[in-house]
């Protein structure tokens, strides 16, 4: 049954082969490139230094490299790939064709058909998840060593172990979904529409949860000190200014002028635009520094410590490997039953 | 006697419509049987239950004794579906390795010399073999389990009138030697009553008739005689259908002894003719028929 199901599939793995080759073709190249710039221009060296301003050399490599952003939706849609074109027409096709009824009707059982199927299918995608996650992982890092958060979308889901538990959760929606729906182009079109889904869903209302998240309150004179010395990489999840009584003064952060202007007639006097620099007058507060520690404000930050980033990458892990178990095993019963 | 496929009670319904309703018979090992009736009525639908790719809906079903599609009589039955599916992209002999790959126990040889001796290139593909051809690897394939019963739907449907009478041959040559039981079914009768020893007529759902076609000729009889006396006649049991000029009758019967009255000319009634005549007799009003069960039993003696 190996060979069957490797003689079924086989043009879908050699092109998913293809495709992944000439992501190599690109990607060494141009990672080479992009480590070669990013020592040489010595960002690598600033970045590694705490408190040193990186910012022009960051820009020169920005500028240089930007070109390769239209990398990202590619990088973040093969996943989904695997799943339309190795998952959905796994069963979809054999009924879609009706060669279900050869299939079903020989001296082997439907789990253990499926069950070799998968093994070829899932075996083939998970070579290819594993490879590119490791090529992406490898390419991006001078991009993201100088990033705010590797957190952040677009880097979280791309680099480490996810895409790979992504792939595999792709190709057993696609596998189930074609089950369902029993025709191979729907089945392709709902996989990418239900794993666009799952991973919206997880991306913004699971994984700010996977952990309790930290707070620091600071004071709003100073602000954003002890932030920088905790390292660029924390991922922000809400940032506010409180007052006293913890009650939201200026969502976001930051200064409201308006709230300080009807709490401190200073301020409203001053006007928002004053001429001149604020605070200038040595010894003297000006109008909101006096206004903001008049009213106590602070600033609030809830956020995930940067040494978190491999454990929220396992956790994300295994929620998409128990969604792809929890497939596979409805596709199983399913298929017992279909007829 | 031993049982290669019985039901019980057996229906299948899609939604509010039956696809088969109330089927029970008894088919006897080794018989070769012929599962006619129209389009729609149901052929397919009992043919899928029997091999396992569809659940029935109430009653049961048992195939060499065993549940359908269950592991231990999957390999001892040959099924070739409707249309005859394979793998477009695969090459014959692919096809055979396919067959070879998801049975037990296949015949790789016996599939290789079958193509061999119909002319098929083993490096053809199959999705570019002319119908024929496509019956005759998908029959190499169901022969190659060395199945205890072989199922075939329609397999006649897509073959020119020469090629139908050769595969038929093909096909009794392939298990006169096994004693394998075969139904084969067919919309149209005259493909069948060369080949077959039993009949059983399905339409809208439901059987006609189950019967040995020997039962059924000795059964039925073509009666032609006076208009006037086509009331009682001894022996008659049933009149199935009734044809009359001015002053003769002409009445296809199910007798149930012999006609001795003289007034009455007794011929011979052909399967085509009683097979079409339960078709008919019974489109107009589905109510249950008790008679059947007679005829069913007489089958399972």
């Amino acid at each position: 049954m190996t060979w069957v199901a490797w003689r079924q599939h086989r043009m879908q793995i050699i092109w998913g082969a293809a495709a992944v080759g000439a992501m190599a073709l690109f990607l060494v190249p141009t990672g080479l490139g992009m480590a070669h710039t990013f020592t040489s221009s010595g960002l690598g060296r600033c970045l590694s230094t705490v408190g040193a301003d990186c910012g022009q050399l960051s820009d020169a490599f920005d500028n240089k490299y930007r070109g390769y952003s239209f990398l990202i939706p590619l990088f973040m849609m093969a996943p989904v790939l695997f799943g339309m074109f190795f998952g959905a027409p796994l069963i979809a096709r054999e009924i879609d064709s009706g060669t279900y009824r050869l299939a079903w009707t020989q001296g082997i059982t439907r789990p253990r058909w499926l069950g070799t199927k998968l093994f070829v299918v899932v075996g083939a995608a998970l070579a290819g998840a594993v490879s590119l996650a490791y090529l992406v992982t490898w390419w991006s890092r001078p991009l993201v060593a100088q990033s705010a958060s590797r957190f952040r979308p677009g880097i979280f889901d791309l680099r480490g172990v996810v895409p790979i538990a992504y792939t595999i959760f792709a190709v057993l929606l696609g596998v189930a979904i074609g089950s369902v729906v029993k025709k191979t182009l729907p089945a392709v079109g709902l996989t990418l529409v239900g794993f666009a889904g799952v991973r919206l869903l997880v991306e913004f209302y699971v994984r700010p949860h996977y952990l309790a998240a930290k707070t620091l309150t600071v004071s709003l004179v100073g602000k954003g000190g002890a932030l920088r010395r905790m390292g660029g990489s924390i991922w922000v999840i809400r940032e506010n200014t409180i007052d006293r009584l913890g009650h939201i003064a200026s969502p976001g952060g930051g200064f409201d002028f308006g709230y300080l202007a009807a709490r401190c007639p200073a301020v409203a006097a001053q006007g928002p635009f004053p001429k001149g620099p604020v605070g200038a007058v040595p010894g003297t507060p000006d109008p909101i520094t006096a206004c903001v520690q008049h009213l106590g404000l602070r600033d609030m930050t809830v956020f995930q410590p940067a040494h978190r980033f491999w454990t929220f990458q396992w956790i994300e892990f295994g929620i998409f490997i128990a969604l792809a178990i929890g497939l596979a095993v409805f596709t199983i019963w399913r298929t017992k039953r279909l007829s | 006697m031993s049982v290669a496929l019985e039901a019980s009670g057996l229906g299948k319904r899609y939604g509010k419509r039956w696809a088969l309703e109330h089927c029970s018979f008894e088919l006897p090992t080794g018989s070769i049987a012929g599962l006619v009736g129209p389009n729609g009525a149901g052929k397919t639908t009992l043919l899928h239950i029997a091999v396992g790719l569809l659940e029935q809906t109430n009653g049961s079903i048992r195939i060499l004794g065993e549940q359908p599609g269950s592991a231990s009589v999957l390999p001892r039955v040959g099924f070739v579906a409707q249309e005859m599916p394979l793998y477009k992209s695969f090459t014959v002999d692919e096809m055979i390795s396919f067959g070879a790959h998801t049975n037990v126990t296949f015949d790789l040889p016996l599939a290789r010399h079958r193509m061999e001796h119909f002319e098929i290139p083993l490096d053809q593909r199959a999705g570019s073999l002319s119908g024929g051809q496509r019956a005759q690897l998908a029959l190499a394939l169901a022969f190659a389990k060395h199945p205890d019963i072989l199922l075939l739907d329609e397999p006649l449907a897509s073959l020119d009138p020469l090629a139908r009478r050769e595969f038929l041959k093909i096909l009794m040559e392939g298990i006169a030697d096994s004693g394998a039981t075969v139904v084969l079914s067919s919309h149209l009768l005259t493909d069948l009553e060369r080949v077959c020893d039993h009949m059983m007529v399905l339409a809208r759902g439901r059987f006609r008739l189950i019967a040995d076609t020997n039962e059924i000729l000795k059964n039925h009889k073509v009666l032609i005689g006076p208009r006037e006396r086509a009331g009682a006649i001894s022996g008659v049991e049933q009149v199935l259908q009734q044809t009359t000029t001015d002053r003769q009758a002409t009445l296809l019967v199910r007798t149930n002894g012999p006609i001795i009255d003289p007034a009455w000319m007794v011929n011979q009634a052909s399967l085509e003719d009683v097979v079409l005549s339960y078709l008919d007799s019974r489109s107009a009003t589905d109510g249950p028929e008790p008679e059947l069960h007679a005829i069913r039993t007489e089958v399972a003696r």
